[in-house]
């Protein structure tokens, strides 16, 4: 779940074309932008927030939740392993009003 | 004056704006720097932090800050005359709208994308952040009301409107059950849903559907009532999806219609100092907020798009530029409001009997005709546009409303946290600030607290500058004008309102159309006390702002962040 999903419109600069062809995208990504680019980040953050609950059950103890014994952790640790400092860091950050707006 | 000159006037001082104010602070003042790591790039979660296209920034900030604010403010502003209206949209914009959007989002980037509530515990004090978030939830119920009080009059004297509106309503859930559920192709659902939508527009010029006041502003909070409470992807986001298209398409329109038309102005340049809703100075400064500037844009910068930025320089195009484009945005309202009638006379009468609402789908229509569309056609067209551009934030107001309620005071009083019962306090409050208020002062305050807020963001980022040993007169300036005047506008609205408590008691002063002696002294005591809270907010903040700002001023430049040298 880590990296740029919603890859088309979040390509690096170099790799857009330039002139014409480079307009014709950079008002495409606009359009997008405007028409569509929340509802893709509010996808993206509902399929996270269901993921991290997931992780919070299953690996809470590195949080020091205290859990269920570790067997299924154990054999589930090696697909979580990639997004553990994300979902640390997620968990653990201080949130507030603006962050549930935007 | 043409009102291609107007927009002429808009379009140079965009361009002077942005490649030589803002390019001058972005590089010898912020010191943008292109291989700086941003939090999107540092912290890469794939939800809140992803480095994005600055160009699908660029939409999404536009998308983010324009709403009514930058259509409704120049309209009302218009009775000042159109020559304060347009300086102060286009001086507004250049000298303080722009720095505070992007420098808003600089501050986010600097400090790892932090919201502006962390900001304030970090830079101004730890009770400026529950002054901030207190101050926020009055903020939305004064949009609530506002926009509340303008839809229900625009639905109650243009029958033309509530097929559409109602229509959309099916529209948009269908759209987001066969975009998420059905998986269907999304340009397919798109243009049927769109054309259905265009279908139901000129249907409701035939079916008409009529209806009282309060009986429309019941029907907006029900529609936002329902928007809060579902899930967010069954409701919320495809009708406003299926909206943004119908807003584009109007705004396309207009905009044609004006180089189609090139409409003369038929308003004054100045009508008088003093107007019914007050004195030029302030009230005007607060009257038109988003065009010029507006506290909203700091709270996208800062928490939304700050988060994705992939590049530093990135931020003067992705936010300076989505103001610039505002600011040619509210140029566009404001040519609707004085080009567009026979007289200041029509535009008053107008005003009078549809409010800001109705002269903005008379004036759209009029500019849509140029270009062929029937005016009846276009005025329903305009009217949906309207209605639709305001429901589709009150929707996600009240789900914010309710996100405030239960972050305040959910864990005190659980009951508070519940969604419904949140999202039924919010609608409450709201209708009775609406049904009881009156709506030219709700307006006002409902600017201030935007202006407030955009205060607030310049001070923060005023502290910020000092702190890290950078030029901070750039925001200083415009931070003490804004302070200044917001506070004195508020002053203002509260002395109006109090002294109209009194007339009423005397019996000097008759109640507004609609409303019994009890309601008009409930809704204006309400209004006074929301106006004395906004008062005491400022003040306070300002006072700890000042005290961050002293203690910064003397500080030494933190380590890491050289000082920007000659940067006078």
């Amino acid at each position: 779940m880590t990296g740029k999903q919603a890859g088309e419109p979040h390509r690096d600069d170099k790799e857009r074309p330039s002139s014409g062809s480079g307009l014709l995208q950079a008002v495409r990504e606009f359009i997008y932008g405007m028409a569509a680019h929340d509802m893709t980040r509010y996808a993206l953050k509902t399929r996270s927030s269901m993921e991290h609950l997931f992780i919070l059950i299953t690996m809470g103890d590195m949080l020091g939740v205290p859990i269920l014994p570790p067997y299924y952790s154990m054999r589930l640790l090696p697909y979580v392993v990639p997004q553990v400092a994300t979902w640390k860091r997620r968990m653990l950050r201080e949130k507030d009003l603006m962050d549930a707006i935007f | 004056m043409n009102s291609v000159f107007a927009f002429v006037l808009a379009v140079v001082a965009a361009v002077l704006g942005y490649y030589w104010y803002a390019r001058y602070f972005d590089q010898k003042v912020i010191v943008a720097d292109p291989k700086r790591a941003t939090p999107a790039t540092m912290y890469m979660d794939g939800v809140d932090f992803i480095p994005t296209s600055q160009h699908v920034l660029f939409g999404y900030q536009f998308k983010s800050i324009a709403a009514l604010g930058p259509v409704l403010g120049p309209i009302i502003a218009v009775q000042w005359g159109w020559l304060p209206a347009l300086l102060w949209i286009l001086a507004g914009t250049f000298f303080i709208g722009w720095i505070h959007d992007y420098s808003s989002a600089i501050i986010g980037m600097r400090n790892q994308g932090e919201t502006f509530g962390a900001l304030t515990y970090k830079l101004i004090s730890p009770r400026g952040r529950v002054i901030l978030l207190s101050f926020m939830y009055f903020y939305l119920l004064l949009i609530m009301a506002a926009f509340a009080s303008i839809v229900a009059g625009m639905l109650k004297g243009m029958s033309s409107v509530p097929f559409a509106i109602l229509v959309l309503m099916a529209v948009g859930v269908g759209a987001g059950l066969l975009i998420y559920r059905r998986r269907m192709d999304l340009i397919l659902v798109t243009v049927v849903m769109v054309a259905l939508s265009l279908v139901a527009i000129w249907l409701g010029t035939i079916v008409k559907i009529p209806g009282g006041f309060n009986q429309w502003v019941i029907f907006c909070l029900i529609f936002s009532y329902i928007g809060a409470v579902l899930p967010i992807w069954a409701y919320t986001q495809p009708i406003n999806y299926i909206s943004f298209y119908l807003v584009t398409l109007g705004m396309l329109g207009g905009f044609l219609g004006i180089l189609v038309g090139r409409p003369q102005f038929t308003v004054p340049a100045f009508t008088q100092f003093n107007i019914g809703l007050g004195p030029l100075w302030p009230i005007l400064f607060v009257t038109i907020a988003c065009g010029a500037i507006s506290g909203w844009h700091s709270l996208v910068s800062s928490a939304g798009t700050a988060r994705q930025l992939e590049k530093e320089t990135h931020a003067r195009y992705v936010a300076g530029g989505a103001m610039f484009m505002e600011m040619a945005l509210a140029t566009l309202a404001l040519i609707i409001a004085a080009a567009t009638f026979a007289n200041f006379s029509a535009y008053r009468e107008m005003f009078g009997k549809l409010g800001a609402g109705g002269v903005f789908a008379h004036g759209l229509s009029a500019l849509m005709s140029r270009i062929g569309i029937p005016s009846e056609l276009g005025s329903a067209y305009a009217g949906a546009m309207l209605v639709i551009l305001a429901l589709t934030i009150m929707q996600l107001v009240v789900r914010f409303m309710r996100i405030a309620m239960a972050e305040i005071a959910g864990d005190a009083v659980p009951i508070l946290g519940n969604v419904y019962v949140g999202a039924l306090i919010a609608c409450v409050l709201a209708f009775i600030l609406t049904v009881t208020g009156t709506w030219s002062y709700i307006w006002v305050l409902f600017g201030g607290s935007n202006q407030l807020m955009a205060g607030l963001a310049l001070m923060l980022v005023t502290i910020w500058l000092a702190r890290e040993g950078k030029n901070w007169r750039f925001t200083f300036f415009p931070m003490v004008f804004m302070m200044v005047t917001t506070i004195a506008a508020l002053g203002i609205t509260v002395y109006r309102v109090v002294g109209n408590v009194g007339k009423l008691q005397a019996g000097t002063l008759a109640p507004p159309a609609g409303q019994t002696l009890s309601m008009a002294i409930g809704g204006n005591v309400i209004t006074a006390l929301i106006g004395a809270f906004l008062i005491v907010a400022a003040l306070i903040l300002a006072y700890d702002g000042l005290q961050a700002w002293n203690a910064a001023c003397g500080k030494p430049a933190q380590a890491g962040t050289a000082a920007t040298p000659g940067d006078d």
